[in-house]
């Protein structure tokens, strides 16, 4: 079910000549836990963004379960449903229930019937504690409920690879634990994972591996019982005296 | 409370003021007004002629009168509910001669105007909102060749005038295609609404976050459904006030195809006028007429706003 990710020599300028992704290479392997973390304009949420082809490259290239994101053609779409995505603005549909959010791209996508797609999609709800909000629409819930939402919506397309883009970022403080827990549960359950997070806490229970990105490169990169403690006086050290307080 | 009732009068007093201006204004050129002449334009109660279309007898029995053919024995024709007989039982009556009137409401030109600029508004539409979408697709297209298609086609009609257009879609593009008058003017009006729909609906798929976009890409949907299932349906549900003013402007619009003689309700307005040389009353009724279906259509489209924004999920 899960599967790895390279990344490999990827390089990202803007049109505007900033550098966002300077030769960055790293290997995610299948079941992997990786939470990328850095100071915002660092490139992380780029580098993420490169791995489903949301953000172009300029030179290298992503090999999704092996086979290559960047130099794909038709087949795009078909490899873009290995890599589910969650957004910090949760992105969910506003004019769809709950419920046909998450069956909308099995059903238009991968031509699935109802009767598969639904039961599927409320064993999903029930598992993100929402089997009973199927019906409501997406401004209905509260942030935290969306982006529990947003997950279900992505697990749907039974991808190999979940994506996090900041996935807490937007909530109030007391809606992000739902929200980690589903994301511990995932990775409990063997999913392949890159998380892009401010959670520092997450990071340090769940990741497997660290990334600490600076200015478009991968600066260092650790499991977490090294990772939190840097040398004293590197950017690292600096970064994480930032957040941590 | 008091001095709002007070602005309501002030209100009322101007629109008097107005109206006297309007009265003494035609006072100063000998103008005499003749409201009574108009009514029978719109609708009149009047006596029809009924004329048999056969050659034969008549026999009349309880003031119905039946024509039996002469050539052919087996044709009869039969009218009833006559107010008026003009014939006698006996009577060799030919093909075309009045055999009695029949009183009855008739429908006047400037009613049967007003159907016909709805007609044309309707059908101008029905291709207009297609044209539209198409080109307001092009629009927000990646694809060269669709995007600089459209803006072309946007620029081109957004820059020249209507009046123009619809001489050009008379006289050339009729010709060539051999259109008919009201084919070559619903066709004006279609594309130059188009153009207008166009900008609407990229305006609406352009107001939806680019996150929809992204959300449904990375679920695996292809740029069209994305556009089909996620874009567009929201970008449609804020387009339709736009959508709706644009009906009305298209309404407005549409009283320049008198000019190529389709007999709408400004060109009924204009023969009704060389009839009656009553020009005042019927250029005001004209213009009640196309307001009634102006205000009539932004009522229902304010009722159908107000119903979305309640459902607005």
């Amino acid at each position: 079910m899960s599967a790895g990710v390279e990344i490999r020599n990827v390089s990202k300028q803007f049109g505007n000549g900033v550098q966002a992704l300077d030769d960055v290479s790293l290997s995610v392997a299948a079941g992997e836990v990786l939470c990328i973390v850095g100071p915002s304009g660092s490139g992380k949420s780029t580098l993420l963004r490169t791995v489903n082809r949301l953000e172009t490259v300029t030179a290298g290239d992503v090999l999704l379960d092996g086979e290559s994101i960047h130099t794909a053609g038709r087949q795009l779409n078909a490899l873009r449903q290995k890599a589910g995505m969650v957004f910090q603005q949760f992105n969910l549909f506003p004019h769809l229930t709950v419920l046909d959010n998450i069956t909308l791209a099995p059903l238009k996508v991968r031509g699935e019937s109802m009767t598969t797609v639904k039961p599927r999609a409320q064993s999903l709800l029930d598992r993100v504690g929402l089997g009973d909000r199927g019906n409501s629409f997406p401004s209905q819930l509260s942030g935290g409920q969306q982006q529990r939402v947003a997950i279900a919506r992505a697990l749907a397309m039974q991808p190999d690879v979940m994506l996090f883009d900041e996935p807490t970022s937007a909530l109030d403080p007391e809606m992000v634990g739902g929200v980690l827990d589903v994301m511990k549960d995932l990775a409990s359950e063997g999913m392949t994972m890159l998380v892009v997070t401010h959670e520092m806490g997450f990071a340090r229970a769940v990741a497997d591996r660290v990334v600490f990105m600076e200015s478009g490169r991968i600066e260092h990169i650790a499991e977490p019982e090294n990772f939190f403690e840097p040398a004293s006086g590197s950017r690292l050290d600096l970064f994480l005296g930032q957040v941590l307080r | 409370m008091n001095s709002r009732w007070f602005w309501h009068g002030v209100y009322a007093l101007v629109l008097l003021a107005l109206a006297l201006a309007i009265y003494a204004a035609s006072r100063t050129v000998d103008y005499t007004w003749r409201w009574d002449r108009v009514p029978d334009y719109i609708v009149a109660y009047e006596d029809v002629d009924l004329r048999s279309t056969l050659t034969g007898i008549v026999e009349i029995s309880d003031g119905q009168v039946d024509i039996i053919g002469t050539q052919d024995a087996a044709a009869t024709e039969t009218f009833g509910d006559l107010d008026e007989v003009l014939v006698e039982d006996g009577d060799y009556v030919f093909d075309g001669d009045v055999i009695g009137t029949r009183s009855g409401w008739r429908i006047g030109p400037l009613t049967w105007g007003l159907v016909v600029t709805l007609q044309l508004s309707i059908l101008a539409l029905l291709f207009a909102v297609p044209i539209g979408l198409l080109a307001g697709l092009g629009r927000v297209s990646t694809n060269p060749a669709a995007r600089n298609l459209a803006a072309t086609y946007v620029e081109l009609i957004r820059g020249t005038p209507l009046l123009v257009q619809i001489f050009i879609f008379y006289f050339f593009v009729g010709t060539v295609l051999s259109l008919s008058r009201m084919t070559a003017g619903v066709a004006a009006l279609a594309v130059f609404t188009g153009a207008y729909i166009a900008e609407i609906v990229r305006a609406g798929i352009e107001s939806i976050p680019k996150g929809q976009m992204e959300a449904a890409r990375s679920l695996g949907m292809s740029y069209g459904q994305a556009m089909r299932h996620v874009i567009l349906p929201q970008a449609m549900r804020r387009t339709l006030p736009p959508m709706a003013g644009q009906l009305i402007n298209l309404i407005k619009d549409s009283s320049l195809v008198s000019v190529i003689a389709i007999t709408d309700l400004t060109k009924a307005g204009r023969e009704v006028v060389n009839s009656t040389f009553s020009p005042f009353e019927v250029w005001f009724t004209v213009a009640a007429m196309y307001l009634v279906l102006t205000a009539g259509l932004s009522l229902l489209i304010r009722r159908f706003e107000l119903r979305l924004a309640r459902s607005d999920g």
